[in-house]
C-alpha cells in the first residue's frame, strides 16, 4: 500500500475526518514512505562467514527459543545482528563482538574437544553460559541499565551484546510484535485500567 | 540582486506555534498576509513520513543512527523526541551552525521544516497563574510584567477554545483551569497514587496532563487515535500544530501567502516614518534574495531567532540592533531546568494494565511557596512535576540474566510497576544569560551566527535538590517499595548537571515591561521603538513561571494581532 492508501484507511478507521483534511495531495505518490518501505533485515548484508552466520542463528534461537510461539530463527533475527554488526556498531563494539565471535571455536574445542558445527545444543548452551558467568560482573547486568551494551562509557562484552542485539531484534521484528507481543498500531481509545490475565503479553512498539 | 515583490498588509516571520496563531488571526482580520519560513515546505499528513511506521520498517529497527547523529544532528539528537522516524523535521546541526559556548552551554533544539516545533512540541498545556505574572514584583527579581493574568485571561480562552485541551478542572489558583475537552484517564497504578497522596501528602494535588490532544472531534480535527507517537507528525490532526490548525484557518480565509525556504537576514527600518519598511530574505534553496514590504510586522522566530535577525538589523538610529534602545535586546534568555525527580517501583494494580498509547502522563501541579514563601524554603518560585506509571517490559528487562524459554516467557510480558516524576523548574531571569551575533562567523548564508551564553543560577541548584527530596517524600506516600533517584548534579558547572536548552523552552531575549529603558516590548507585545513591530514568541517573557510556556505564547499573540490591527485601522501605525 502506498502513503495515500494507508492515510485513507487510517482517515476511514479514525472517522470524524472533514473532506479538507482527508483531501490530500495526491502529486507526491511516487514517494516512498517508511510505514510502506521493505523491513530492515531485507537489507542486503555479507559480513559473516557462512560458519560465523551459521553459529549466530543456533545462538539466536538458544536465547530465543521456538516455542508455542516463533522463535529468534523464524524472525530473522540473525540477519539483524548481521546488519547490527557490519552498518551500526562502532570499530571499538565491532573488534570486541568479531573478536567474541572467533572465540568461539576455541571455547568449543577446549570445552568439549568438537569442532563448532558438531557442537550439541546442551554444549552451545553451555558455552553461552559459561560466557555470561564470566561476564556476570559487568555494569550491564545492573538494575535499570538504560543504556545498554552500546553506550559512550562502557564496552560491554561480546555475551551481553549478542543478547542484547538478539532480544531487540527479536521483540521489534514482525514476527515478535504480532506473534509473541501484542500488536495494535491503531487502538482508537485509550484505557487505563484492563485486566491483564497471567498469560497476557506486552504491547509490541517503543513508541518514540 | 534583489526582488522586490507586492506590498502585504502583514509580513509574520515563523511558521511555528506563535507565527501560525499570528498568520490565523491576522488573515481573519482581513490582512494580506505574508508568511515567512526558513525551513523547508512539508505537507500536513503527506509528509509525515514515519507516521505509524512499525519498528521492523525504520533503520536498525528503531535504534538511533549514531553516526549520523553525532555528524548531523550532534545537538538535535540529544532531544527526546528525535528519532529515525521524525528527523527530517529537525535542524541539520552541520548544515545550521550556532556558537555554543562549552563553558556555559545552551542546547538550541529547532526545526527546519513549514509548523516549526509546533509538529515537535510536547503538547503539555497550562495556564499561567497571577502569582507568576506578579512574581518579578514580589520578590524584586529584575523587572515586573506589565500583564496581568486578568489582561491575559479571555485571550487564555479564545485560544483554548480553538485548540482543543483536554484535561480535569481542579479549581487551584497556582494553576488556573482551561477550557477543557474530556480529560484523558488515568492507569490504574496512577489513580491508587493519587488516592494515597489525598491522604498522606495533601498539599499535593496530581491531576492527569493537560494536554493538546483531541479526546473527541473538535473543529474538524480527528479525536485521538492513540497510536503513541505524536512527533512523528499526525494526519488526522488530532494534536494541535500549525499545519493541522492554524495555517489551515489562515488559508481558508484567501489572505495568505506561505513563502518556505525563506531566511530572514534582516529587517530595515527607515528613518523618515520610524518603523520597519521590508525585511531582506535570501531562499535557501536557490540563493536568491527577496524583499517583501508591509505595513506591520510580526517576529515569531522563536526567541533566539527573533533576537538573532534584530541583532543582525543594525542602521544609524540602532547601532546595537533593532529596536535595542535599552540594550537588553538578547539578554535574560531563560529555560526550564528539567531535572529527574525519582522512579518509585510499586506492587499495587499488578493486574491491571492499559490499551492504548496515551500522548500524555500526569501533573503535579506547583506546591511549593504557593501564596507565601514556605518557612522551609532556602528558595523563590517553584516547580512542578510531570510523570507517568509504566509496566517494565523486554525495553526494560533486556539485560536479565538466563536463556531459553524461561527467558523468553519473562520478557515477552508486562513486569515491573513503575512510576516517574520529572522536575520543571522556573529559572530566575539574569543579563548573563544572553545571545549575541557574532560577525566573525557567517552562516552558510553570509548572516552573522548567534552566540549563546546560559547558565543556571544559585536558585535552580537550591531548588533542585528540593525538588528531589520532596519527589522522595511523593513517592514514600505513594506507596513505593524501592525508590530510585539522583543527585543533585551540575553546581559550579560541572558537566554532569542539566543543559540549557534541554527544556526546549527558551524564553526572553525582547521582554516587555512598562519602562522603555529597561525592556525592548510594551504590554502589547509591541517594540517601544517601532510602532509597526510586534514580537510574540517565547521572547517577550519577562519571567518563566514553571508551566509550559506554548499555551501562553498563543494568547499573547492572539491579542498582539487584536490590538496591531485596531492601532493599524485607527491610524496609529
Amino acid at each position: 500500500m502506498n502513503r495515500r492508501g494507508f492515510l485513507e484507511c487510517a482517515a476511514l478507521l479514525v472517522g470524524g475526518v472533514t473532506a479538507s483534511q482527508a483531501s490530500f495531495s495526491l502529486t507526491d505518490e511516487q514517494k516512498v514512505y517508511l510505514a510502506t518501505a521493505s523491513d530492515y533485515v531485507a537489507s542486503e548484508v555479507d559480513f559473516f562467514t557462512s560458519d560465523q552466520r551459521e553459529l549466530i542463528t543456533h545462538f539466536s534461537e538458544i536465547i530465543i527459543p521456538e516455542t508455542q510461539t516463533p522463535g529468534a530463527k523464524q524472525a530473522g533475527t540473525s540477519r539483524f545482528i548481521e546488519l547490527m554488526v557490519a552498518d551500526w556498531l562502532n570499530d571499538q563494539e565491532r573488534e570486541i563482538f568479531m573478536s567474541g565471535l572467533e572465540s568461539i571455536p576455541s571455547i568449543a574445542f577446549n570445552s568439549y574437544s568438537k569442532r563448532v558445527g558438531d557442537l550439541s545444543e546442551i554444549e552451545m548452551l553451555g558455552i553461552l553460559e559459561t560466557l555470561e558467568e564470566d561476564a556476570s560482573d559487568d555494569p550491564w547486568y545492573a538494575f535499570a541499565n538504560t543504556t545498554g551494551a552500546f553506550g559512550e562509557d562502557h564496552k560491554s562484552p561480546f555475551i551481553c551484546q549478542l543478547k542484547e542485539l538478539t532480544i531487540w531484534g527479536f521483540f521489534t521484528s514482525e514476527v515478535g510484535a504480532k506473534q509473541v507481543l501484542r500488536y495494535s498500531p491503531m487502538p482508537m481509545s485509550f484505557k487505563g485500567d484492563i485486566p491483564l490475565k497471567e498469560d497476557d503479553s506486552a504491547w509490541a512498539g517503543r513508541n518514540s | 540582486m534583489f526582488n522586490r515583490t507586492t506590498e502585504y498588509d502583514a509580513i509574520v516571520v515563523g511558521s511555528g506555534i506563535s507565527g501560525g496563531w499570528a498568520a490565523k488571526e491576522l488573515t481573519e482580520k482581513g490582512l494580506k498576509v505574508l508568511v515567512l519560513e526558513r525551513g523547508e515546505e512539508l505537507q500536513h499528513g503527506i509528509d509525515y513520513l514515519g507516521e505509524h511506521a512499525p519498528d521492523w520498517k525504520l533503520p536498525f529497527n528503531g535504534k538511533p543512527n549514531r553516526k549520523e547523529e553525532a555528524e548531523e544532528y550532534s545537538i538535535q539528537s540529544q532531544n527526546y523526541a528525535f528519532s529515525e522516524a521524525n528527523k527530517q523535521f529537525f535542524n541539520n546541526d552541520k548544515k545550521n551552525p550556532y556558537i555554543r559556548n562549552d563553558e556555559k552551554p545552551f542546547n538550541w533544539i529547532r526545526a527546519d521544516v513549514v509548523g516549526g516545533r509546533s509538529l515537535l512540541w510536547g503538547r503539555q498545556t497550562y495556564r499561567w497563574s497571577e502569582q507568576d505574572f506578579t512574581a518579578n514584583s514580589v520578590d524584586g527579581t529584575e523587572i515586573p510584567w506589565p500583564v496581568s493574568y486578568g489582561d491575559i485571561a479571555p485571550w487564555y480562552s479564545y485560544v483554548e477554545k480553538f485548540v482543543g485541551i483536554s484535561g480535569q478542572a481542579e479549581g487551584l489558583k497556582q494553576l488556573p483551569d482551561s477550557e477543557f475537552l474530556p480529560p484523558m484517564e488515568m492507569q490504574a497504578l496512577e489513580k491508587t497514587i493519587k488516592k494515597r497522596l489525598a491522604e498522606k501528602a495533601p498539599d499535593v494535588t496530581m491531576t492527569i496532563g493537560r494536554v493538546a490532544v483531541l479526546t473527541e472531534n473538535h473543529n474538524g480535527r480527528g479525536a485521538c487515535h492513540y497510536c503513541g507517537p505524536c512527533h512523528r507528525g499526525c494526519s488526522t490532526g488530532s494534536y494541535f500544530s500549525s499545519h493541522s490548525s492554524t495555517l489551515p484557518a489562515a488559508r481558508a480565509t484567501g489572505n495568505l501567502t506561505l513563502r518556505a525556504n525563506s531566511v530572514v537576514e534582516k529587517l530595515i527600518y527607515d528613518e523618515a516614518t520610524g518603523k520597519v519598511s521590508e525585511v531582506h530574505v535570501i531562499d535557501a534553496k536557490t540563493g536568491e534574495r527577496h524583499q517583501f514590504s508591509a505595513k506591520i510586522f510580526f517576529l515569531c522566530a522563536s526567541t533566539i531567532a527573533s533576537a538573532q535577525i534584530l541583532l543582525n538589523s543594525k542602521s544609524e538610529q540602532f547601532p546595537d540592533g533593532l529596536a535595542n534602545s535599552s540594550g537588553t535586546l538578547g539578554k535574560y534568555l531563560m529555560d526550564h531546568m528539567l531535572s529527574m525527580g525519582g522512579v518509585g517501583v510499586f506492587l499495587d494494580d499488578m493486574d491491571s494494565y492499559y490499551y492504548g498509547n496515551r500522548p500524555n502522563g500526569i501533573y503535579i501541579p506547583r506546591f511549593r511557596n504557593v501564596e507565601l514563601k514556605d518557612a522551609d524554603a532556602d528558595f523563590i518560585r517553584g516547580y512542578g512535576y510531570q510523570g507517568t506509571a509504566g509496566r517494565g517490559d523486554w525495553t526494560t528487562d533486556f539485560n536479565r540474566r538466563g536463556f531459553g524459554a524461561g527467558l523468553k516467557e519473562k520478557l515477552r510480558k508486562p513486569s515491573t510497576h513503575w512510576f516517574y516524576l520529572g522536575g520543571f523548574l522556573e529559572c530566575l531571569p539574569k543579563a548573563s544569560n544572553r545571545v549575541t551575533v557574532d560577525p566573525q562567523n557567517l552562516d552558510r548564508f553570509g548572516i552573522p551566527q548567534v552566540s549563546v551564553e546560559f547558565d543556571w543560577s544559585e536558585n535552580e541548584y537550591k531548588m533542585m535538590a528540593d525538588m528531589k527530596a520532596q519527589a522522595n517524600r511523593i513517592l514514600k506516600a505513594a506507596g513505593a517499595v524501592y525508590i530510585v533517584s539522583d543527585d543533585v548534579k551540575g553546581l559550579d558547572g560541572s558537566a554532569d548537571g542539566p543543559i540549557g536548552g534541554m527544556g526546549i523552552h527558551e524564553m526572553g531575549t525582547a521582554r516587555m515591561g512598562d519602562d522603555p529603558t529597561t525592556s525592548v516590548l510594551n504590554k502589547h507585545n509591541q517594540a517601544h521603538d517601532v510602532a509597526n513591530l510586534f514580537i510574540t514568541d517565547g521572547s517577550f517573557m519577562t519571567s518563566s513561571s514553571c508551566v509550559n510556556p506554548s499555551l501562553t505564547y498563543m494568547a499573547f499573540t492572539a491579542r498582539a494581532c487584536d490590538y496591531a490591527v485596531k492601532q493599524l485601522a485607527a491610524g496609529k501605525i
